[in-house]
């Protein structure tokens, strides 16, 4: 039987014989189901899930020490615009460690960043896969921003600087935007779930009292953050198949993340999207002003059109009075020309007619008789005819051409 | 969408005054009416919804 051990000396076994047959460094790739800093050393758990049942079958810790994840950490997270963070695989070179007081931990020496980041873009390309097998990854595209884009909801961090550049450009750029906020956490693992509620909230809003012309998601620069919240699966699915058209300004260099692929539409940096609204707001004023001044120039030449043909209907009814006056002037001239030239003919036709009655009606005068020696016979005034009329002893007179004779009859 | 409509009945009435479809009775009610829709769209543009319920407020 052999001796009984302090736990101290059989945990030197193990470390010594750890050591001797376990003395090499190995590239080993697993899942990290915990990762975290403290005083500038990095504590990481390890996970290997059955592919199919999904259950661990391997679990370890693993520990990066200071002086190697200095190096380690900002090489990694350059390289996938990622921090560390539970659910992500990783490749690691590690050799092992036993320590009597604190157990058995992998320590790291080195982190391959393009392992993660091909895993990443595999899940990536997973999701998207799986996105458009649903039919809902082109959905957004199919929506048309409102002409007239003016109320915006708008999913930022309330402190990001971002956001406050975003509202101050629109409000400086003359266009009477409404901007409603709805608060989100927009760095590390709370980015889906808390981006989905604010999308629930903006729908509810929408639904009941406020409609919304577009949802703008933004988040302030920052290239080596972790952007892994913004591929997932459930948020793609939820931004996808969101009624009102999405603008996303995530801000980040590295190649579209998933949330990017499904939106309405994807730019750069939250000051991108306020100068997209606001040159979209641009156009529909310039089409306003466009159509403006087509009907004002349409209106001048109208009015000149008119104007002309106002001063033609004058002049033609000008002409045309002036030629009935001419025509009535002429009409006067001949009359003129008859009378003058009839009255004359008629005036001497007049007086030789009567020129003829007066010698008429001198022929006819008794005086003239009396003074070729005839005379008349009067008695009572009356001029005797036949002398029977007469009896003796009347008293007759008889005119002669100078003085009258008073005779009785015998 | 109602601006929207106000937008697309503008653009209408423009080119039916270009193409001369319009007497010149129409043409003076036509303009009246693309003023209105004028206004109205950049109204929208420019005011907040608070403004534009104040003037059609001011207006009835």
């Amino acid at each position: 039987m052999s001796p009984t051990l302090t736990l101290y000396e059989l945990n030197t076994l193990v470390r010594e014989v750890i050591e001797q047959e376990l003395a090499h460094e190995y590239w080993v790739e697993a899942e990290l189901s915990e990762a975290r800093e403290s005083r500038g050393h990095c504590y990481m758990e390890l996970i290997q899930k059955d592919e199919l049942s999904n259950t661990p079958i391997a679990r370890a810790s693993a520990k990066c020490w200071r002086t190697s994840w200095m190096m380690i950490q900002p090489h990694f997270e350059r390289v996938t615009g990622q921090q560390l963070h539970a659910g992500m695989k990783v490749r690691l070179k590690v050799y092992a460690q036993f320590h009597e007081a604190f157990g058995f931990a992998w320590i790291v020496t080195d982190i391959d960043p393009n392992f993660t980041l091909g895993d990443l873009a595999r899940r990536r390309q997973e999701n998207i896969r799986q996105l458009k097998e649903e039919g809902v990854f082109d959905l957004q595209k199919e929506l048309a921003l409102p002409l007239f884009c003016m109320r915006i909801a708008v999913i930022s961090s309330e402190t990001a600087a971002g956001y406050g550049d975003f509202c101050r450009q629109l409000q400086e750029s003359g266009f009477a935007f409404q901007t409603q906020l709805f608060p989100a956490i927009m760095q590390g693992e709370q980015v889906e779930q808390s981006i989905i509620q604010a999308l629930e909230q903006i729908y509810t809003l929408h639904a009941t009292r406020t409609q919304f012309d577009c949802v703008v998601i933004i988040r302030g620069g920052g290239a080596t953050a972790d952007m892994s919240g913004f591929d997932t699966l459930s948020l793609a699915e939820h931004v996808a198949q969101f009624p009102i058209p999405i603008i996303t300004g995530i801000g980040h260099d590295r190649d579209e993340c998933v949330l990017d692929m499904v939106s309405h539409l994807r730019v750069k940096t939250p000051t991108a999207a306020a100068a997209f609204l606001i040159e979209h707001a641009q156009q529909v004023l310039d089409r306003i002003d466009n159509y403006e001044q087509r009907i004002t120039t349409l209106f001048l030449l109208v009015k000149t059109r008119q104007e002309a043909r106002l001063a033609q209907t004058a002049q033609r009814l000008v002409g045309s009075i002036s030629r009935r006056l001419e025509q009535g002037r002429s009409k006067l001239n001949t009359l003129d020309t008859l009378f003058s030239t009839l009255i004359p003919h008629l005036i001497v036709a007049q007086r030789h007619r009567l020129e003829l009655l007066e010698q008429r009606t001198q022929s006819l005068d008794p005086q003239l008789l009396l003074k070729r020696g005839y005379s008349i016979t009067l008695h009572n005034g009356r001029a005797v005819r036949d002398a029977q009329e007469l009896k003796a002893g009347d008293e007759i007179q008889t005119r002669l051409d100078k003085g009258t004779i008073q005779s009785i009859v015998k | 969408m109602k601006y929207e409509e106000a937008l697309k009945k503008l653009e209408t009435i423009v080119s039916k005054m270009e193409a001369g479809e319009y007497d010149i009775d129409e043409l003076t009610e036509q303009l009246k009416e693309a003023q209105k829709l004028i206004k109205l769209c950049r109204d929208k543009l420019t005011k907040t919804d608070a403004e534009i319920n104040k003037i059609l407020a001011k207006g009835e």
